[in-house]
């Protein structure tokens, strides 16, 4: 039966062009990101072996001009690559409302849950897809860029691809949870557009500038969503998750996260961990929301 | 598991919208190899009460079930009921066959049969156009055929004759009977008694959210006692002479006449005779069933003016005292007695496809 109604969600999905008409825009802001970041990620480097970041790189015991700053590239990529799959969930439930599609989904479900199971588990594939796709476009971008010295181990890239696939997948449910608490898709696109790429940046920033907090970052969706891959560039230079180097000025550590793209991020898995906790908030309530709407 | 009867069952169901009550108390049952027609005016709370018994509207109370189960334990319930619904959703951008095959599989039957349902209601040479490009009446029948994608043994159809041409409407109509000749169920809603009136064996009417008489459409029928148009020199007299002899169900017609329920042509005529007042014609008139329709239903729409029967047209009689308008008298019967107030900008219907002239 779950089978059935996953083969019925599939053949929405690739029956319209929505998801493959988003997936444009997440190859291209991908490639542009790390494209723009590995060409600034050179100068770093060029930076840091010549500069006074010496005792930064004496206590993680690294070569100086050699970090794999190619990490920060791919990271800025696959983080403004997660918005696309974010506004793909939104469709899977607010669109079907919006185009009234809603009301044969339900009359052909045995009942709402599993009609809302079935979406779940069909987005997770394709939230793989355009994490597979996204974290493509940003190696390609950093390759293009970044000198050798700099790219990422073969591990380290692994850890970036399974990380970019785990955020792009619960990126996507997100927005299922969004769109279902909110019923309406221009709403919610516009909102969670403004808010990840604006509103959070700003609150992150004026908190760490004005009120000295640094942790923000690391606890709200935008930064949680970014922390997922960005926590691995940045622990790779000793700026996130456990391993911090207590001697580590605390500035320098929110800086070198943020130019990681995740500032005030913990470890890549605490970041995981508190988005799927927001994913959860939103797509439990929407699941709620939904066994009681009237369709009418 | 659901008991394979086909029986439909609304029982006390009431829908309430905050504070406004869109079905109040409903109750009626739907039997297998029958056509069912569910009628009440537009408002009337026909379509709530339809999205109740296919589980997208949450009853308030009352219970709506479909083989003794609500729509939500009927396991695979399009294999059960199939529905075609006014406001019902294609996306704009999926092709008809697109559509019918991405249900298909939720419900888990072939791909064929979206091809054969195609044929059935006539789109096969548009399988491949886009939804949004449908006209109204195509996307009845494409609706149509989602419903019967199942092969299921309730049908519910909620207005479907909007948009259809008169050919459209000649097939379903027979389209409906067959499918119900076959020992399954249909349940059919619409505002005009006379779109439906070919096609129904059994009637539910509602007005203002409430049963007003269910049953089989024959016996209402035959509750409508028939009417003698008159029309005599002096209406005045005869109304009296009339009402001397015992016969009290008087009505004066829009056109001068004077309407007599429960006396024969024969009866009226020995009457005037004796009474010496000249009649210039009679005329048998079997009270249609639209007539009656709007009776039962007419109850939800107030409105300042006089009811029908004591607004004389000009120049005609006044009614005399102790005049009674007639009154329905079929033990169905729940609706307000006599004739209620018309509502505004009501036209007595002529036509077949005549509706309620400026009401919502």
């Amino acid at each position: 039966m779950m089978g059935n109604l996953v083969k019925a969600e599939s053949r929405k999905i690739i029956t319209t062009k929505s998801w493959w008409i988003l997936l444009i825009p997440s190859v291209a802001f991908a490639l542009a990101f790390a494209l723009f970041w590995g060409a600034i990620t050179n100068d770093l480097n060029d930076y840091l072996g010549s500069s006074d970041a010496r005792e930064l790189a004496g206590l993680l015991g690294i070569s100086l001009g050699e970090l794999p700053v190619g990490l920060l590239a791919l990271a800025h990529g696959v983080n403004i690559g997660t918005i696309f799959p974010i506004i793909f969930g939104v469709f899977a439930l607010a669109g079907e409302y919006s185009k009234k599609t809603i009301t044969t989904t339900f009359l052909t479900a045995p009942n709402r849950g599993s009609a809302l199971t079935a979406k779940m588990l069909t987005y997770i594939g394709f939230g793989a897809i355009y994490g597979l796709v996204i974290v493509g476009a940003a190696s390609l971008g950093t390759v293009l860029t970044v000198d050798e010295r700099g790219l990422p181990t073969a591990g380290q890239w692994l850890g970036v691809l399974g990380a970019g696939i785990l955020a792009t997948v619960l990126a996507t449910l997100f927005g299922i949870g969004v769109g279902a608490v909110w019923n309406s898709v221009v709403g919610s696109v516009i909102t969670l557009t403004i808010w990840m790429l604006i509103v959070e940046n700003v609150l992150v920033f004026v908190s760490f500038g004005w009120l000295d907090i640094t942790w923000l970052g690391g606890v709200l969706p935008n930064g949680t969503l970014n922390g997922i891959v960005g926590a691995i560039g940045a622990e790779a230079f000793g700026a996130a998750g456990l391993s911090v180097p207590g001697e580590l000025d605390e500035d320098l550590q929110w800086l070198l996260q943020y130019t990681a793209g995740a500032p005030g991020a913990f470890a890549w898995w605490v970041s995981a961990a508190i988005f799927l906790a927001w994913t959860m908030v939103f797509f439990l309530a929407g699941w709620a929301a939904n066994q009681r709407r009237d369709i009418t | 598991m659901h008991d394979g009867s086909g029986r439909i069952a609304v029982q006390n169901l009431t829908k309430r919208f905050g504070a406004v009550a869109a079905v109040q108390n409903l109750s009626f049952t739907v039997e297998p190899g029958s056509v069912t027609g569910f009628l009440g005016p537009n408002g009337a709370g026909k379509t709530t009460t339809l999205r109740m018994l296919l589980g997208l509207v949450t009853p308030t109370s009352g219970a709506a079930t479909i083989n003794g189960r609500p729509h939500h334990q009927l396991g695979n319930p399009a294999r059960v009921v199939g529905a075609v619904l006014e406001n019902e959703g294609f996306h704009p951008k999926r092709t008809a066959r697109n559509h019918l095959r991405v249900y298909a599989s939720a419900i888990g039957v072939p791909d064929r049969r979206a091809d054969e349902l195609l044929g059935l209601v006539g789109l096969s040479s548009a399988a491949d156009r886009k939804a949004g490009e449908y006209s109204l009446g195509m996307r009845q029948r494409l609706a149509l055929a989602t419903a019967l994608l199942g092969d299921p043994q309730v049908l519910v159809l909620d207005e479907p004759a909007n948009g259809l041409d008169p050919e459209g409407i000649a097939w379903l109509r027979s389209f409906l009977r067959s499918f119900a000749q076959q020992g399954r169920t249909v349940l059919v809603s619409s505002h005009l008694l006379s779109e439906v009136e070919q096609t129904i064996d059994q009637v539910v009417i509602i007005s203002a959210g409430m049963t007003r008489y269910y049953g089989p459409l024959e016996q209402l029928r035959q509750s409508q006692t028939s009417r003698v148009l008159v029309q005599p020199a002096d209406a005045g007299e005869l109304v009296k002479a009339l009402q001397e002899a015992g016969f009290t169900q008087l009505e004066p017609t829009p056109d001068g006449r004077v309407a007599v329920s429960g006396a024969t042509v024969k009866e009226i005529g020995d009457l005037a005779a004796k009474a010496g007042i000249a009649v210039y014609g009679m005329q048998e008139d079997r009270a249609d069933l639209e007539r009656l329709f709007f009776q039962l239903t007419a109850g939800q729409f107030s409105t300042g003016q006089a009811p029908y029967g004591q607004q004389p047209p000009p120049g005609a009689w006044a009614p005399p005292p102790g005049y009674q308008p007639p009154q329905p008298g079929h033990p169905g019967y729940q609706g307000q007695q006599g004739y209620p107030p018309p509502p505004q900008g009501y036209q007595q219907p002529q036509g077949q496809q005549q509706g309620w002239g400026g009401q919502a």
